[in-house]
């Protein structure tokens, strides 16, 4: 295996709440090899983006990490402090965000934008900067002329391709993206994924691509995260995951993915993610998984599959024999047992 | 940008124009006889009307217009009723006196505000930021000529740090000259009346910016610039508050026109020599042409100053295009 270039561990981390502190993230534990590409799956507020914001160290004030490590090369982030954690930041770790719209400031020039990034951890002089921003833009892809141009200038496209720009900047070993394309048309995801790729190969990033689109990571990753209700409960490499699952919330993602010519409806989930407030006791997704069972209100064991494929249900090694009911719709609209079959606690949390 | 500016200029002459029309008229409207000051009432009609010719007052009112423009366009306000001696040559200092305490106490409650209130935002939720939102709220409500005479009373009668009004002392200089803006005894004046203006005209930008501010920390570009590497200061002054600054920008001409305006209150309470006062003493006296001089200049500055803060705003936000 390659050595990881960054690497979580066991990440406990707490949102503080009128209600309480809510559990976002639990046992999140992650590696990242160099010039590898994972994707984490999930609904929205199953916690991929905070595990985004707390690798970057830029969580909301209410956010306080619990326990568990981040690290970057060998390096603790969490315990190193604020000054170490700040450097490692972009140069290090570098993050595509989510939306082209607004991650840009509107009243500085994206020459600036660039510039202040290399600036805050490089002492370059100005026609090197400057060198380097139009290296940038020729990379991904805009015309260098433009380098100079307010935000307001560019289409979303374009907007997105000088974020990536601005993301390669120092030639980070990591690179983050948080749905790098949700706000454009599919044809221009598909340029942006294909150039990102592109890059990756010819640079040797690792990159950590976070969407609520299984198809997206299905063709862009070497591995798949999946998180539920601010938990792992599978990973491992593309094929694994997605041809031999071993958690029913896997299955019913990929179920939900539209598939075209196929011949086959969508099936989704019913019911919503839990309340992080109070989860319930046990596995997070009994309450919405037709196969729970008595013992789904007792934590489920992280079980492992294969080399480099775990899933955390009680169930996984029955996976192969629930595997044709599970692409069912009728087996997903049955949704969880009744209550007074099985003991499923304090399910969503009421 | 340069066809920007001419228009705006084209602009403002018509407001000027308008403005000086409304005026001129306004002032002819007024009830009873303004004339009736210098032109006794109690002499015979012939003298009565030997005056009027030389004044120009039989003339018909919209002849006396256009001669009113024609002696504008030469800086020439007119004699004033009391004193005979022209109106310009009164004002000239008053314009200066106000202006040396309204433009500073302006630009520090800007500065003050501005800064103040992005580190309210940033530091939010501490006592102290709140008793410092309430404090705000609360002096912004307070009448500023109340305030004026709260802080001479303190500052002046009880702790006697501060003269309680007047540019200079009085007989210091028997003739207003430039000299006396060069005297420590002129800052020593000025400085309470220009920590009360700006006091008050501070909470408007403080607590505009506050808000403002609290809006742009959860920009998406304000984490970005976290994300980056920037340090905290960076990201406060280089990103949230820059950009917080526009509302800033767009609310100025207001406050502009407003602390102008004031000017005529706190002079009054300072006896401060400025045109507001002059406006005041003017009315008192029924000297119309001086009244309508300092009217005419407080009228100028609230354009110009507007003016002024339309280019500001372009330049602080580039999605602004002029055309």
């Amino acid at each position: 295996m390659r050595t990881p270039v960054l690497e979580i561990d066991r990440l406990d981390l707490g949102y503080a709440t009128r209600a309480g502190t809510a559990a976002a993230l639990r046992d999140v534990s992650l590696s990242v090899a160099a010039g590898e590409s994972v994707g984490i799956v999930g609904e929205s507020g199953c916690g991929k983006s905070t595990l985004l914001k707390a690798v970057m160290g830029v969580m909301p004030p209410n956010a306080t990490i619990e326990t568990g490590a981040i690290r970057f090369m060998g390096t603790d982030l969490v315990t190193a402090g604020p000054e170490v954690w700040r450097r490692a930041r972009w140069s290090g770790i570098a993050m595509i965000a989510q939306s082209a719209l607004n991650a840009l400031n509107p009243v500085k020039r994206v020459s600036a934008q660039i510039a202040e990034a290399i600036r805050a951890h490089e002492d370059w002089p100005r026609d090197k900067l400057r060198a380097r921003i139009v290296e940038l833009f020729e990379m991904v892809g805009v015309d260098p002329a433009r380098i100079d141009d307010f935000p307001h200038q560019f289409s979303g496209g374009m907007r997105q391709r000088v974020l990536i720009a601005m993301a390669l900047a120092l030639r980070p070993p990591v690179l983050l993206a948080d749905e790098p394309t949700t706000a454009l048309d599919v044809i221009v995801q598909n340029q942006i994924f294909r150039r990102l790729d592109a890059l990756r190969k010819e640079l040797g990033f690792a990159m950590l691509l976070v969407t609520h689109d299984l198809g997206l990571v299905i063709e862009n990753c070497e591995r798949i995260v999946v998180m539920y209700g601010g938990m792992i409960v599978e990973a491992g490499p593309t094929a694994q995951v997605i041809g031999a699952s071993g958690h029913p919330y896997t299955l019913g993602l990929y179920n939900a993915l539209p598939r075209l010519g196929a011949g086959v409806e969508p099936i989704s989930i019913p019911g919503r993610p839990p309340d992080l407030v109070a989860p319930p006791p046990g596995c997070r997704f009994a309450g919405r998984c037709p196969f729970a069972q008595p013992r789904c209100t007792t934590a489920p064991p992280l079980n492992r599959l294969g080399a480099d494929h775990v899933a955390r249900c009680h169930r996984s090694d029955e996976m192969a024999v629930l595997r044709p009911d599970a692409r069912l719709a009728e087996t997903w609209e049955r949704g969880a047992p009744v209550p007074d079959t099985i003991d499923t606690g304090s399910i969503e949390g009421i | 940008m340069g066809r920007f500016v001419l228009r705006r200029l084209l602009h403002m002459a018509i407001t000027f124009f308008a403005m000086i029309t409304l005026m001129f008229f306004l002032f002819r409207m007024l009830p009873g006889d303004p004339t009736a000051t210098v032109i006794s009432p109690a002499l015979d009609a012939d003298a009565r009307a030997a005056m009027q010719a030389r004044f120009g007052l039989d003339r018909p009112l919209i002849e006396q217009y256009f001669v009113y423009l024609a002696s504008l366009a030469r800086l020439d306000f007119g004699l004033s009723f009391r004193t005979s001696r022209p109106v310009w040559e009164l004002i000239e200092l008053r314009l200066v006196n106000t202006l040396l305490l309204i433009l500073p106490s302006m630009i520090a409650a800007y500065v003050i505000g501005a800064i103040g209130g992005a580190l309210m935002a940033w530091y939010r939720g501490g006592r102290a930021e709140g008793s410092l939102v309430l404090a705000a709220t609360a002096l912004q409500s307070a009448p500023v000529f109340w305030l004026g005479m709260l802080a001479i009373l303190v500052f002046s009668i009880w702790l006697d740090w501060f003269p309680t009004g007047h540019i200079v002392t009085p007989g210091r200089f028997p003739e207003p000259s430039w000299r006396m803006y060069l005297t420590l005894d002129f800052l020593h004046h000025l400085a309470l009346p220009f920590l009360v203006n700006t006091l008050y005209n501070l909470c408007f930008p403080l607590l505009l910016m506050r808000s403002t501010m609290l809006s742009t920390i959860g920009e998406d570009y304000v984490e970005l610039a976290r994300m980056k590497g920037l340090r905290e200061r960076q990201v406060l002054y280089g990103h949230a508050m820059r950009n917080s600054l526009l509302p800033l920008a767009t609310t100025l001409p207001m406050i502009l026109g407003w602390s102008v305006a004031g000017s005529v209150v706190i002079e009054t309470v300072f006896s401060w020599p400025g045109l507001g006062l002059l406006m005041i003493e003017g009315i008192t006296r029924s000297d119309y042409p001086v009244v309508q001089g300092a009217f005419l200049l407080i009228a100028v500055l609230t354009i110009l100053g507007t003016f002024v803060a339309d280019l500001l705003y372009g330049l602080l936000d580039p999605r602004i295009v002029y055309r």
